[in-house]
């Protein structure tokens, strides 16, 4: 039987446990053993992706207040603050090893992650691509990437997740967008604990997770340590992504400005500038429709119900111009709505602004 | 132009098969490098890119760009010694998704200088041997090449 080998390396620094998934990837050679790393961090810590630009995406100011450090991975995605909460699950297989397709990769590596919770009595299913979902509900993300020689797929087992701070580190553009992102948290994910309403034991769920990683991986698992050559780039690692150069390098050429709260959930602000004042639309976006809507700005409204009647009015709306409009119109017919300076167009270039942004 | 299960193989380009990069050797020692009709779908669509710099040289093996698609981050390999001498960056910016849409075209990465030309072409390969590869890859691996239309 194919063997492979686990690190349960337990909980180490915030850095660490970063750095050791790259580490092991980095110090592969053709004979190094297709591995699954288990490991939390000792402190909470923000994480940002490999192509974000910190001072947009991290509110740094509260993070120095909090002592929270910041790490970049070398893997995508978005910002997110860790704690021991979660117990990361890193695999970093030999090239080739996994399925070539990511959707086949992603089921693979999700399919443990599944039986888990199945285990625990909890509802997960594979969300396609790369989320495990609870009736709707993400709990937590999931990443691939090439890190040197290696193909690399990381995730957790979400035991627990502050969602009040993880809203808390996010630059946004307003505090409403940062309410936004909380109750999107609160309605959008889960976590063991809330599923079963307590946190189950770590060691016991390490077990079951990695009883279903050989079952799904056809392979016989043996518990290792490190090998000093892989600490060895570890600490090199740990170094380059300790370093201010590393953190506050430039982005890359990016598409979207939107917070991704699942496969299915966006949030996005667009702003726009009337002649009657400015115009804010906090949305939250389900499935290409308008979940959720707050204007704000210093625009004039009568009767001043009306602008909760309009949020309330464009909720279930496709995001598209098409459909924006008319829904628009038709409430300032039947409210006999009065917007000194603010014209339907304008309402629909505001919402569309969070269009543009995913 | 050989198209299998969806994938563009042009015969006349040049490939990496470890890093599923294509080749145009424009003259001696320049080439065009880009990603392939395969290595596009397998990424998905695009979201970030970051180049080197112009001007850098990059050893074989060494990544010239790093690529970050909605669900994988991986490098855009230099498959040999070579100087970057233009990155596609301006197109990337105006269009994103411009390698998923015409990766053999418009979509290409880099022009580089090739510091060792003949050498290069070892590693490479061409015709009717890049066809059978890539073939003998989409069957064993189920790909389905996809262009994104807009």
């Amino acid at each position: 039987m194919n063997k492979m080998r686990v690190l349960d390396v337990g909980l180490v620094s915030p850095l660490r446990s970063q750095a050791i998934y790259h580490g092991v990837a980095y110090a592969m050679t053709p004979e190094t053993p297709d591995t699954i790393i288990l490991v939390g961090p000792t402190d909470p810590y923000v994480c940002i992706g490999y192509h974000q630009e910190l001072e947009k995406e991290v509110d740094m100011d509260y993070c120095r207040a909090q002592n929270l450090p910041v790490y970049r991975r070398e893997v995508g995605g978005g910002a997110v603050y860790l704690d021991r909460g979660q117990v990361f699950t890193q695999w970093i297989f030999q090239r080739d090893r996994l399925p070539a397709t990511l959707e086949k990769r992603f089921a693979l590596y999700i399919q443990p992650l599944v039986e888990t919770y199945r285990s625990l009595g909890i509802d997960a299913t594979l969300r396609p691509i790369n989320d495990v979902h609870v009736r709707g509900k993400k709990i937590g993300g999931t990443g691939a990437a090439q890190i040197g020689d290696a193909d690399v797929v990381v995730g957790s087992l979400m035991f627990d997740f502050n969602f009040e701070l993880m809203a808390q580190v996010l630059k946004v553009p307003s505090e409403k967008m940062r309410d936004k992102i909380y109750q999107s948290l609160q309605e959008y994910m889960t976590t063991m604990t809330r599923e079963l309403g307590e946190t189950p034991d770590y060691d016991r769920v390490k077990r079951i997770y990695l009883d279903h990683c050989a079952q799904a991986l056809g392979a016989e698992l043996e518990l290792a340590e490190p090998t000093p050559q892989e600490l060895a780039v570890t600490a090199e690692v740990e170094e380059r992504l300790g370093s201010d150069e590393w953190l506050h390098q430039k982005g890359g050429l990016r598409q979207s400005d939107a917070v991704k709260i699942h496969a299915d959930v966006y949030l996005g602000e667009g702003v726009h500038k009337a002649p009657g004042g400015l115009i804010r639309a906090t949305a939250r976006v389900r499935e290409d429709r308008i979940d959720d809507l707050t204007l704000s700005g210093d625009f004039t409204m009568i009767p001043a119900f009306a602008v909760g009647a309009l949020e309330q009015a464009l909720r279930g709306v496709k995001l598209e111009e098409e459909a924006i409009a008319p829904k628009v119109a038709e409430f300032y017919r039947a409210l006999s709505v009065q917007s000194p300076g603010v014209a339907v167009e304008d309402w629909v270039s505001a919402v569309m602004g969070v269009e543009g942004q995913m | 132009m050989t198209v299998y299960y969806g994938c563009h193989i042009p015969e006349d380009l040049y490939y990496h098969p470890r890093y599923d990069s294509w080749v145009r050797f424009e003259d001696n020692d320049v080439a065009t490098l880009g990603m392939t009709d395969i290595a596009q779908t397998q990424a998905g669509k695009l979201i970030h890119v970051r180049f080197k710099r112009v001007g850098r040289t990059i050893k074989a093996g060494k990544f010239a760009a790093t690529i970050e698609s909605g669900k994988w981050i991986g490098p855009f390999v230099m498959p040999f010694d070579a100087e970057i001498i233009v990155t596609n960056e301006e197109r990337f910016r105006q269009d994103i998704l411009i390698a998923n849409k015409d990766p053999y075209g418009e979509g290409w990465m880099v022009r580089a200088r090739v510091l060792d030309p003949e050498g290069a072409r070892r590693e490479l390969i061409t015709g009717e041997e890049a066809v059978r590869f890539y073939q003998k890859k989409i069957e064993e691996n189920e790909i389905r090449c996809f262009r994104c239309a807009e």
